[in-house]
This record gives C-alpha cells, structure tokens and sequence, in this order.
C-alpha cells in the first residue's frame, strides 16, 4: 500500500468517523453502534496492552462507548480527529486505572534493585516493532527511525504498554534519571519530525 | 519561580507530552486533567501531543472484544428500547427524563447558591435569578443570570463550553406544558448578554426552565429546537 493511498484510507476512516459521531450526539443508536464496530477491535487492543487484563479492559472499554454516547453532542470536529479522540479517551482511562492500582499495590518493604522484570505475552509484535510500522504514513515511520536505540524502546514500551518512568527504570535496568532523558529527548525529536512532515503533506 | 513566557511554553510542552505519552506521575495526571478543563492553553497543548502520538497506536493489531461488550454497552445505555432514530424533536421537553434530571441538577443549585447566600440579604431589586445549565452528566457548562428588572440575560460559558465549529447555541424558555420558546442564539464568547423584551422577571413568569440546543448558524429554522438539546436547567430565583 502507498502512503498516499493508506493516508486517504485513515482520512477516510476518520471523515466516516466524524459524520456518524454527529449523528450519535442526536442520539442515533444505528449510529453509535457503527461507531463501536468501526473503532471497538483497535481501542480494546489498545487498553488492552496498557492494563493486561481481559476483563478490566472489558470494564475500561464499556465505560469509555458509554461516556462517548453522553458527550458526542460535545465532540469537535475542528479540535481533533475522531480516532484522536476515541484513542486518547480510552488510553486515559486505561493509565488512569493502571496507576491507582500500581500504588494500591505497592510493597513499601521491597527496597531496591531486586524490582522483577515485567512480562509480556509473546504473541504478536514487540512494542518497538510496533512503533517502527507505526501508523500507515510513511513521513511518521521517517520521524520513527530518527529517534537513537534508549528513547525508541523507552517511547514505545510507554505508549504501548503504559509503563511509569520508574517501570521503564526497572524494566530496561537503567538509572531513573537516563531514562527519564530518553524519553524528553525522544518526545522532542518526535515534535520537531512529525511537525515538520505535517506541514509538508 | 520566574519564567519567561517562552520557557513557560517550553515547560508546559514537555509536559503535554509526558501526559499524552503516559508516564507523568498520577498526580501530575490529576492536575494536569483538571487545569485543562478550565485554560483552552494547556488543553490545546494536551490535544496537540494527543493527536501526534494518536497515529503511533494504529500500529497496535486489533482485538475483536467479546459480544458481551456490546451488550452491556447498550443495556447499560438501555439502547433496545429507545426508537433507531430520535433526530425528530418530539416533544423532547415533555420526556420525564429531562425533567427529572432538571429537579435533581436544579436542587443541588438551589443547595450550592442557598450556602453562598447565607449571612448577607440582597435588596429585592437586584435579587437575582440564576439558571444552572448542565448536560446529562450534571457538570455545569452554562450559566445563566439577570436581576429581576434586567431586560437581558447574562450568559457565562463555564469550562470552555462552546458548540461544534459551524453550530451554534440556542437558549430556549420551556413553559409549564408548552412548546420550547427561543431566547435566541447564544452569542459567542465566555460572557454575553441576551437582550429580553421585557424585564426579567416578567419574561420568565411562568417559565420553569431554561435548555440549550444546537442548531445550525443563525439558529433554528422551524423555530423549534432541531439539534440535540444538549444541556438545560431549572430557573432559580433568589427572592
């Protein structure tokens, strides 16, 4: 697939989007129920990374279409894209949850360096993996390949799986403060690139 | 702390990012959600970074949730016993819902005014009336207010409500049984007034409430509300 053509495809999805999401804010069901078929299978696999459990997924997933039919009336088009919005609804909610667990959770006695490593079903793509076919666009997967080895794994185990600075810490055995410089230094050169290859499109 | 503006921007920025990427601590979460509702700067700012790592997660392969999914979604919303189609107004404002959300959102007004009210009595004539304006989920997003002898209403925005970019508000009276009666469209702004052709008390006699609905510019065309009525609010009167 061109890029060009995947970007009309995604641009599509997104118009597609938008129309039936101000329908749903008239309160058409026919409306909203395209609106979970179109979206539901991408955003459970989404929250579903983040919280790594079926059923708070489930949970997450419902209570996020239920907010989605209250407030699509208030859904604006000219801020962001339908996907944007959907996708940032529910990654919110998912790391929202994952968060008040993790300090509902933590062992205050554990004291150092003995944090075990996390593990992560080995089906499917790596998050790095993920990140470097990251979206349909190739100007995005360019911006992807810019970013050096620590801040691609630390941005991608982020984004995909919701990990804390501290869990990237212990998860990639690297001082707080590394990490936390190669996720800074990352999310900038991501700016700079995708602004740069939004403005050219 | 002294920052210059462009640090400032530059602070705020990282920060979006962090939010939106997800590794902010849950209490930079909180403040961050919270500020954002009330200043269009950091909220822009969180959209921003949001819709730049949106596309990164079109990479995740899908997973077809289990039906039950749906089908508490539409339970929960009671979706099976609601019309396919409710774009037709049909005498919206006569449904119980409406109404008994009203006496609910207009009782905790009431409540909230009442408590600020306490200690100091206003002169009569500049008692206020006072309409609290929220969606289905009670949040205020509109407030309206006049003294009884205004011949307008002030409407204040709270939150940055404002209505889809080629939509409009429009301010609707709702007689006791009557059909919904236009106050006109809501100018844009975070506080406009609304001109009343006569003094405040007087054109609200009789009016329980108040409700918005969204209409295309220039507001609705049948003189009837035909967009969603998105948030509505009993009529207080502090007198």
């Amino acid at each position: 697939m061109s890029a060009e053509g995947a970007r009309t495809a995604s641009g599509e999805r997104n118009e597609r989007l938008a129309a039936l999401l101000a329908r749903v804010g008239m309160a058409d069901e026919r409306a909203f129920e395209d609106v979970y078929r179109l979206t539901g299978a991408h955003l459970y696999a989404v929250v579903l990374r983040i919280v790594r459990d079926k059923s708070i997924a489930e949970e997450i997933l419902q209570e996020a279409y239920v907010n989605v039919w209250h407030h699509a009336g208030s859904y604006d088009a000219a801020r962001a894209q339908p996907m944007t919005w959907l996708t940032s609804i529910v990654r919110n909610r998912a790391l929202d949850l994952k968060r008040r667990r993790e300090i509902d959770t933590i062992a205050w006695d554990s004291g150092d360096d003995e944090t075990p490593p996390i593990e992560y079903p080995s089906d499917g793509p790596t998050p790095v993996e993920m990140l470097m076919t990251a979206a349909d666009s190739q100007s995005v997967r360019d911006c992807v390949e810019t970013l050096e080895g620590g801040s691609k794994q630390a941005i991608a185990l982020a984004f995909f799986h919701g990990l804390s600075h501290g869990e990237l810490a212990a998860h990639l055995r690297e001082p707080l403060g590394t990490v936390k410089s190669w996720v800074r230094r990352g999310l900038e050169k991501l700016r700079r690139c995708l602004d740069a290859a939004g403005a050219a499109e | 702390m002294n920052l210059s503006r462009s640090d400032r921007r530059e602070r705020l920025d990282r920060i979006a990012a962090e939010f939106a990427l997800g590794t902010s601590s849950p209490r930079v979460r909180r403040r961050l959600s919270a500020i954002a509702t009330r200043d269009r700067v950091v909220a822009d700012a969180l959209t921003q970074w949001e819709r730049r790592l949106a596309v990164l997660a079109d990479a995740v392969p899908p997973v077809t949730p289990p039906p039950r999914v749906w089908a508490r979604i539409s339970a929960r919303l009671g979706l099976e016993h609601r019309p396919a189609v409710r774009e037709v107004p049909l005498r919206w404002w006569s449904r119980v819902g409406v109404w008994r959300a009203l006496t609910a959102i207009g009782f905790v007004a009431a409540l909230v005014l009442g408590v600020a009210q306490l200690g100091q009595q206003p002169a009569p004539a500049a008692a206020p009336i006072v309409v609290v304006l929220a969606g289905s989920d009670a949040k205020p997003a509109l407030i309206a207010s006049a003294s009884r002898t205004d011949r307008f209403l002030t409407v204040k925005a709270v939150g940055g409500t404002a209505p889809a970019a080629g939509r409009v508000f429009e301010l609707w009276a709702l007689p006791q049984g009557g059909a919904p009666r236009s106050l006109g469209v809501i100018p844009a702004g975070a506080i406009v007034h609304m001109p009343l052709a006569t003094p405040a008390e007087e054109s609200l006699t009789n009016i329980p409430a108040l409700a918005v609905s969204v209409e295309p510019p220039g507001g609705s065309p049948t003189g009837a509300p035909t967009g969603p009525v998105l948030y509505s609010g009993s009529i207080e009167r502090m007198y």
